[in-house]
């Protein structure tokens, strides 16, 4: 579900800020530059994101204008990976092996360095083996429009994505307002004036008359 | 537009009356609004879910959904008995293309938007015609919320506007 199929949910942006001399080589490069790159194997245990292609998620090139620009508009994905490894396999199985050092040397404790040495070796043994938990999060940019929309309501996406939307394109993503449906300044300034408080439409004072339905 | 870096503020209580109001136009005028051109003509009313809070709290509170529950006494009552709403679905017709959306929140978050599909092969062809109909349900609602500011800053909102929609809560309407 997302922008190419199903129910859209929708965070609406204002772009703030001027495109570059030939923007679409220019963005296909800085995409090129953030897309999606897998970690090398038995790493990931940090999140890793960059962007992919919308179509699929698999698909983390920008050469081909025809996969990401739809006249004006750059249609893309956030893609966000992270491995979770189980905390208390991972820590029952530590000590297995920090007893079989003890055992292997004939000593009684392990030390701590070489139980974070031990540690390391173990996660990076099945980070390698570990599929990452993976979330794809569209997006739409309308160049012409200045405006962008995120297919995702939750602040922590939100942030992630004006975040890399900033370092990848240097413009600047500011949530959208109602007020910026008005036609202007003088617009947004006389609807804020009058009407800086909600007006009273109901409240406790108010009895509902009988309604059947 | 304006061209403020830091953007416009958010104001809770507009969006809560511009849906307060949706629904009560949508009744009053048979679910026909006039809006000015290049909009024209649209049908708007209210479809499968309401949901209210307190003024001074974002959060939802009473929740109203299945069929028509604009007609419940429950959602009047809400309304009357202080509760502000956040969140309207609404469909919408204009020509014949008919969109269900959820506008939500103090942004009017666009959610659960189903379009109604013409295009149905191709990649290109389908995202192009996805976004083309997200950019006419935006306009849609642009000129809906125009005309609401419209009223909402002129004498009319004081005199006429108010007091119908506060008769409007109470059942006299």
């Amino acid at each position: 579900m997302g922008i190419v199929t199903g129910p859209m949910t929708l965070a609406r942006f204002r772009v703030v800020g001027d495109r570059p001399q030939g923007w679409r080589e220019v963005f296909r490069d800085r995409l090129n530059d953030h897309a999606f790159k897998e970690p090398p194997q038995g790493q990931g245990k940090e999140e890793v994101e960059g962007w992919v292609q919308v179509h699929n998620l698999l698909d983390a090139e920008f050469d081909d204008f025809n996969r990401w620009l739809y006249n004006d508009t750059v249609v893309l994905a956030l893609r966000v990976d992270k491995k979770r490894l189980p905390a208390k396999l991972l820590r029952a199985t530590l000590d297995k092996r920090a007893e079989a050092w003890c055992a292997e040397r004939d000593v009684a404790r392990c030390p701590n360095a070489v139980k974070a040495e031990l540690k390391e070796e173990l996660e990076h043994e099945w980070l390698a083996r570990t599929l990452p938990s993976v979330s794809v999060t569209d997006a739409a940019w309308n160049i012409e429009g200045g405006w962008a929309v995120l297919h995702s309501l939750s602040e922590g996406v939100a942030d992630r994505f004006r975040k890399r939307f900033y370092r990848t394109f240097g413009l600047k993503l500011v949530p959208w307002s109602p007020l910026d449906w008005l036609a202007d300044a003088p617009a947004v300034e006389a609807l804020m004036s009058r009407a800086p408080m909600p007006a009273q439409l109901g409240g406790p004072e108010v009895h509902l008359a009988g309604r059947s339905e | 537009m304006t061209d403020q870096a830091d953007g416009l503020p958010i104001i809770p209580h507009l969006a809560g009356e511009f849906y307060t109001w949706l629904w009560w136009s949508s009744e009053q005028a048979g679910a026909v609004f006039e809006l000015p051109q290049p909009v024209g003509t649209v049908d708007l009313w209210v479809d499968e879910r309401l949901a209210f809070r307190y003024p001074d709290d974002l959060r939802v509170a009473a929740v109203m959904t299945g069929d028509n529950p604009a007609a419940s006494l429950e959602a009047r009552a809400a309304l009357a008995g202080g509760k502000v709403l956040q969140e309207i679905r609404v469909g919408i017709r204009r020509d014949d293309r008919e969109f269900i959306v959820t506008l939500k929140g103090p942004a009017a978050h666009v959610s659960a938007l189903k379009l109604p599909q013409v295009v149905t092969d191709g990649d290109e062809e389908v995202l192009f015609e996805r976004m083309h109909l997200y950019e006419e349900v935006s306009f849609v609602v642009q000129g809906l919320f125009r005309q609401f500011a419209a009223l909402r800053m002129g004498e009319a909102w004081q005199t006429d506007v108010q007091p119908a929609l506060h008769d409007w809560i109470l059942g006299r309407g």
